[in-house]
């Protein structure tokens, strides 16, 4: 909850100067974040040259090590909770805070191993922009048929000590109507490591299994009873 | 006690209410010339246009009435075919106005000419608020009523719209006031029948009405003779709402002239079985029952200003107390218990959890007319309290002077506070929120519905038209595009691109109009042009409510 405070708001003057500020220091892959949320058109447009498509549908924020925050009214990006900020300026009604922290290291993001994975089932998988949980989210998307799944087997995937992944239902529209979940499965050599179930109020959920670092056979089941369930996910192997 | 009348004779009473229902009527056509067109708008200007071609080639022998000639105009085999789902009496006054303001004499644009027939409802409104607030409690309370009820800014913003919300507002409460005045003892009460019937022909809350009035029916007769008073109290008026009600709607609608019963019930099952548009409420969206129970209460008080609602408030707890003392006005006709009943039967089914929730204010808004006579009743109430207090410490002051100081600061404070909502408010009432919520940024931190209908698209028009020409991906503005080219809100040279991806892959500028749930547009058009970053965001109160976005060279 942020404060309700009518007279803080910023104007296009402030938003320029916090635009100079963050620019005077920022480098390549610094990830940008906008609280509250629905400040983010007027993030977008006075920050959106720094802010690649797949930053703006990033799985989540761990492999950023560098984070501006750009907020309004009190309010704080969920990302930055318990982070410390290297740096904070107020300026008129925008506070900017700088956050650095060791990223993770990932070893292998299986969205770009898409076009090598093995699929079984009656329907293809797809790499896509999706909306999940009215978020932006670059995920693999299929749609299994009613009552029954897809295999996603990727072959000798390069892996580290954990494997951290996220699932949802995109698409608000057919999330409306049926409302049943989708399932993911996570196998690793054939052996179940995790799953999670995402239903259409879930949105992106998260799931995570250890791993021994080197190559092996992961794959990902998705199923669901209803149909159109649109099941997108998204996984890194990190170290 | 002076302060009730200031002297003021009753003929010039009237006039008054007379002059703030003229002034309702300037204030909603002025205010609607910059609110940009609604998605269903364009439905009902179009039905409209269809009924009123209907009306005249009737009278002038052009066609006769058949069945067939009934379904053209009126019907179909789809369910909205014709727009068959909604009564006609708005859909065809729209229409005729069209036809006499805009082709006939000239002197409106079109839109100010759909939108005419709404404007003038949202006058009659006032004025008998202000009738009925002075018959029963006084002028003072009157004038202020009828001003509360002027000062509503989201009411304001859908009195502007040839749309049906704020003229069910008016029919409900015109059968309300009509059953009050029905009460007495006139021998034919037809006019309660006839408003009833036409708010039936207005919108399908209409048929919540019974429930209000049955009630209120129940408990006066009871009072006035018990089981006997049951039967014989004043059956005729229930006779009237009985017959006349449905009677005037069977006339106003043609459709129903024939398979009578198959269509009302085609038309009020569409309405028991409606889809249900995704809505934000408290930071969810919500798009399939349950809904949380508080979705009316929440938002009726932070859409409605807060002077208002403090002093209806105050309002409601002065009835109770007359009521507990025995000293209510007009008790035999229970006016009090009358408006609370249609404040309830109004308001009580988005209680429920499953009535549709997606228009949020607009669906309840026949309950307002009891707030805004419940804030007049206990502005008034408080001044006269203030009045006597400046009194006692002030003997300086003549009794009456204190007590017009009083209900001027006071009714002044209630004025002023509802005219700084509206000004703030318009011409993007939607996204508006009063002071508790804090204005539109607060409204925006609490998860409130941002807007909806598309409307507030029009506010991009102009930066639009200093683009390179280019087709444009219009989003939910799509049904008004072509409306904004033919009025002259944008040049010849931006012409809708189509819908979803296909429109956006053929556009050179997108908007995105902003809502939780049409967030995937934003993603869409990123895919598309390769940028997350928009040219233009259109804010109300710093609040992002459209995006522009260009196609990258």
């Amino acid at each position: 909850m942020t404060p309700r405070d009518a007279a803080a708001l910023p104007t296009d003057r402030t938003w320029q100067k916090a635009s100079q500020l963050v620019r005077s220091s920022y480098k390549e892959g610094d990830l940008i974040l906008f609280a509250p949320d629905w400040i983010d058109p007027v993030g977008r447009m006075n920050f959106g040259d720094l802010i690649s498509l797949d930053m703006a549908a990033r799985m989540d924020t761990a492999r950023y090590g560098r984070i501006w925050e750009v907020s309004i009214r009190g309010a704080h990006a969920p990302e930055t909770e318990g982070l410390i900020p290297a740096m904070v300026r107020e300026l008129d009604d925008i506070t900017v805070r700088f956050f650095d922290r060791p990223p993770a290291v990932v070893v292998t993001d299986i969205r770009e191993h898409l076009a090598a994975a093995k699929v079984e089932g009656p329907a293809r998988p797809t790499l896509e922009l999706a909306e999940v949980g009215f978020a932006p989210h670059r995920c693999v998307q299929v749609v299994p048929p009613a009552k029954s799944s897809v295999r996603i087997t990727f072959p000798q995937l390069a892996l580290g000590g954990r494997l951290v992944g996220y699932v949802g239902l995109a698409d608000v529209f057919t999330r409306r109507s049926p409302r049943g979940p989708g399932t993911l499965r996570v196998e690793i050599n054939g052996r179940e490591v995790a799953a999670a179930t995402a239903g259409v109020n879930d949105g992106w959920v998260r799931f995570e299994a250890p791993t021994t670092p080197g190559p092996a056979d992961v794959t990902f089941v998705a199923s669901a009873d209803d149909p159109q369930r649109l099941i997108c996910f998204a996984a890194e192997a990190r170290q | 006690m002076k302060l009730a009348t200031w002297g003021w004779p009753p003929d010039k009473q009237r006039v008054i209410g007379w002059a703030l229902a003229l002034l309702t009527v300037f204030v909603v056509t002025t205010n609607e010339q910059d609110i940009g067109i609604a998605r269903d708008e364009v439905v009902y200007m179009g039905a409209g246009t269809h009924y009123a071609q209907w009306w005249l080639g009737l009278v002038t022998f052009e066609h006769g009435i058949s069945k067939q000639s009934i379904t053209q105009g009126f019907g179909g085999a789809d369910p909205t075919a014709n727009n068959r789902e909604h009564p006609p009496l708005m859909k065809t006054a729209m229409g005729f106005s069209h036809h006499l303001l805009y082709k006939t004499l000239g002197i409106t644009d079109e839109l100010t000419a759909y939108r005419m027939p709404s404007a003038l409802l949202a006058g009659l409104l006032v004025l008998l608020v202000y009738s009925m607030t002075l018959a029963i409690w006084g002028f003072a309370e009157a004038i202020l009523a009828a001003i509360c009820a002027l000062l509503l800014p989201r009411a304001l913003f859908h009195a502007g719209l040839a749309c049906f919300d704020a003229p069910i507002m008016t029919l409900w409460f015109a059968t309300v006031y009509a059953y009050w005045r029905c009460l007495d003892d006139r021998k034919w009460p037809w006019q309660v029948g006839v408003v009833f019937g036409l708010a039936l022909a207005t919108k399908h809350n209409a048929v919540l009405l019974p429930f209000a009035l049955g009630i209120h029916y129940i408990v006066i007769a009871w009072r006035a003779g018990r089981w006997r008073g049951l039967l014989y109290h004043k059956p005729r008026v229930l006779l009237s709402l009985a017959l006349l009600g449905p009677l005037t709607l069977f006339v106003l609608w043609p459709w129903l002239w024939f398979d009578t019963f198959t269509h009302v019930r085609q038309w009020l099952t569409f309405h028991t079985s409606h889809v249900h548009y995704n809505f934000e409420y408290l930071g969810e969206n919500w798009n399939a029952p349950r809904f949380p129970w508080h979705v009316a209460l929440v938002t009726t008080l932070f859409t409605v200003p807060v002077a208002t609602i403090a002093a209806a408030c105050t309002g409601a707890s002065v009835w109770i107390v007359r009521w507990r003392r025995g000293e209510s006005a007009d008790h035999e006709r229970g006016p009090a218990l009358l408006l609370g009943l249609s404040f309830a039967a109004s308001i009580g089914p988005f209680f429920l959890g499953t009535t549709p929730i997606f228009g949020a204010e607009k669906h309840w808004m026949p309950a307002l007319p009891t707030l805004c006579i419940a804030a007049g009743v206990g502005a008034v109430w408080a001044a006269r309290r203030a009045g006597e207090a400046l009194y006692a410490h002030r003997p300086g002051f003549s009794e009456e002077v204190a007590q017009r100081i009083a209900l001027g600061v006071v009714g002044g404070a209630l004025v002023l506070a509802g005219t700084t909502e509206c000004v703030s408010a318009e011409p993007y009432g939607l996204t508006w929120y009063n002071a508790l919520a804090g204005g539109a940024p607060g409204g925006a931190d609490l998860g409130m519905n941002r807007q909806f209908w598309g409307v507030s698209a029009r506010g991009v028009l102009p930066f639009i038209a200093k683009q390179p020409p280019g087709p444009v991906y219009s989003h939910d503005a799509s049904p008004a595009w072509g409306w904004y080219q033919r009025l002259g809100y944008l040049p010849k040279g931006y012409p809708d691109a189509g819908h979803e991806l296909e429109g956006i892959e053929r556009s050179q500028l997108a908007i995105v109009i902003h809502e939780k749930h049409f967030n995937r547009h934003d993603y869409l058009i990123w895919k598309s042009y390769g940028t997350v970053r928009p040219v233009f965001v259109l804010k109300s109160g710093s609040v992002p409510i459209v995006s522009v976005y260009k196609r990258p060279p």
